[in-house]
């Protein structure tokens, strides 16, 4: 009998050990992960001292973000960081993958080689570059211009070159990771096309035009919005190497959150700025799940 | 000899039959040197970085050389000490243990649900998690932070710990490797009367060993790494981590030479950790950037 109500529920007992499995697991990721979405929503509608709400005040927090005029250079810059990105960051590593495939010596080196980037700490690599962009006859690319015989540069303090180079670092460390990932994708094409396109009189120029690089196409796309969402948060790079100058000119929003809250103490406006971020990050997720999704079909 | 290896190759756009062109021959070998270089400068900043660190802080500020005059280890043990960086090892060691054992059974038992109980409407559940992936913790990590002095945990490791344990990448890793299993063994384990909990510990979990390897080498690596969670949480507590005795470099009176070694102390585990594990990192990272 009781067997038979519980069907008529639905839920049978191995559901509840289920979900029981799960439960920790589930708090976790809604203390963690969930919940604070939600509470930044609310603390950003209100006035904080300390971590003490106070009272509601609608969007005023909104308010005062956007018209703080840190608000429009970080605004600026995270685009000319995205544009710098897909010119240096996106292309790189598929450069990379292409050439690596094409050899057959040493090739298990090249892959290890060409990762180990990835596993330096965030924080060690950019102080590590710190002392590479140094100005001065010290600074470490210095030291090697000058055996070259060319003068001494500036670096991370010549406005027109910061952003590009905290990119190149940025893809110092991530391209040989995400080269792997287009050389698995290029080991899954079917070397048959290969000979049946040179059948055909391809070059090697042409292959790679016609058959290796259509078959990364989809991969490409979603590594590019996962490379956008990962710019779009850049913060260590601008906290540490630059503290966001020259004169705001590298700047980023996620440094403005890390100075509204943890310099400021202004929790309320850091929490709108990241809700803000939150809502363009959801809408280019959104992106993502439908590339990955009309791959699968 | 160069080119006989060729004769194999079955990926990739050249063949052997192209190079009986001769064009096509300097390219192989073009190739094969721009290879090296990209080797050559992925590493040369960490080598670089042990080279200077040996420097004298009178040599490292006046001469611009890329080798050090003298390899004198005592310099080293000095700064360790000056440093007292054993005390940062330790607590980063700390950090590390609690997070892998907190990432294995964490992750872990949440997928086994989702990809073997599937208990109704587990889909929620994997939708929720999927979006977790995608929505960084950097975000929410303003709200992380109140709602953790809320609860009083600030100052102490256990939020870092049950943070990995909460990571969407890992679930979907474990997740893809449960499913793979062989059915029979868990269906035997159940009909022996095997409860769920015991399938997943004596069962599972043994089946599993090559992905509960990778998923401890990345949580090693992500939580020796992390820094903003752990400066929030442990930053004035005189437990900080590696990572967060770093960043306070940033406003303290070290002089340069200082600094690079703490760069090379904090450097050293991840890279014993990638020799040993250079297999695993590198299939995991593809394995779930192509499935996932």
């Amino acid at each position: 009998m009781k067997a038979v109500s519980n069907k008529k529920l639905g839920i049978s007992k191995k559901d509840i050990s289920g979900w029981l499995i799960m439960l920790p697991t589930i708090i976790l990721f809604a203390f963690f992960v969930w919940e604070p979405l939600g509470e930044s929503v609310r603390l950003s509608l209100y006035t904080a001292k300390g971590i003490r709400l106070q009272e509601f005040v609608g969007l005023d927090n909104y308010a005062l973000v956007l018209n703080h005029p840190d608000f429009l250079a970080a605004f600026k810059n995270t685009f000319t960081y995205i544009l710098w990105s897909l010119i240096i960051g996106f292309f790189t590593p598929i450069i990379m993958a292409v050439l690596i495939t094409e050899t057959v010596h040493f090739k298990g080196l090249f892959k290890i080689g060409v990762y180990f980037p990835n596993i330096m700490p965030g924080m060690a690599m950019v102080m590590m570059w710190g002392f590479f962009f140094r100005p001065g006859d010290t600074g470490v690319l210095n030291i090697l211009l000058s055996k070259l015989g060319i003068e001494s540069m500036e670096w991370l303090t010549n406005p027109k070159l910061t952003i590009p180079l905290i990119i190149a670092t940025m893809t110092w460390k991530g391209a040989g990771s995400t080269a792997l990932i287009y050389m698995a994708g290029i080991n899954g094409i079917n070397p048959e096309l290969y000979e049946a396109a040179t059948l055909d009189g391809a070059g090697i120029r042409q292959r790679v035009r016609f058959i290796t690089l259509p078959n990364i196409f989809s991969l490409g796309k979603t590594l590019l919005i996962l490379q956008v969402i990962t710019v779009f948060q850049i913060l260590y790079e601008p906290l540490v190497m630059t503290n966001g100058g020259p004169n705001n000119r590298s700047i980023s929003i996620m440094q403005l959150v890390f100075n509204y809250a943890f310099r400021d103490y202004n929790y309320p406006a850091a929490a709108a700025l990241s809700v803000m971020i939150c809502i363009v990050l959801v809408i280019l997720s959104a992106f993502y799940f439908k590339l990955t999704k009309s791959k699968e079909d | 000899m160069f080119f006989d290896k060729y004769r194999k190759k079955d990926e990739g756009t050249i063949r052997y039959y192209d190079l009986y062109s001769r064009k096509h021959r300097i390219l192989a070998v073009l190739i094969f040197a721009v290879c090296i270089g990209m080797v050559i400068i992925a590493l040369f900043p960490a080598v670089w970085v042990f080279l200077a660190s040996f420097k004298d802080n009178a040599e490292f500020r006046k001469e611009a050389t890329i080798l050090p005059a003298a390899f004198n280890i005592e310099n080293y043990i000095k700064t360790w000490n000056d440093l007292k960086f054993f005390k940062y090892y330790f607590n980063s060691f700390a950090v590390v243990l609690g997070s892998v054992i907190s990432s294995i059974i964490f992750n872990g038992l949440l997928a086994y649900g989702l990809a073997i109980l599937r208990p109704k409407g587990y889909k929620v559940i994997f939708t929720l998690v999927m979006w977790g992936l995608l929505i960084p913790a950097t975000t929410s990590v303003v709200a992380l932070f109140v709602n953790i002095n809320r609860i009083g945990l600030n100052q102490s490791f256990l939020p870092l710990w049950l943070s990995m344990g909460a990571n969407a990448f890992f679930v979907v890793l474990f997740k893809q490797f449960f499913e793979g299993l062989p059915k029979e063994l868990i269906e035997a384990a159940k009909l022996d009367g095997c409860g769920v909990l015991r399938t997943f510990i004596s069962i599972i979990l043994p089946l599993s060993k090559p992905i509960v390897m990778v998923i401890t080498i990345f949580t090693i690596n992500a939580a020796w790494s992390d820094f903003l969670l752990p400066f929030l949480v442990l930053n004035g507590s005189g437990h900080e981590t590696v990572m967060v005795r770093l960043f306070l470099f940033r406003t303290s009176n070290a002089t340069d030479v200082e600094v690079l070694r703490a760069v090379a102390f904090s450097i050293i585990p991840p890279i014993i950790l990638f020799l040993i594990f250079q297999k695993q990192i590198t299939e995991g990272t593809t394995a779930g950037a192509i499935k996932g």
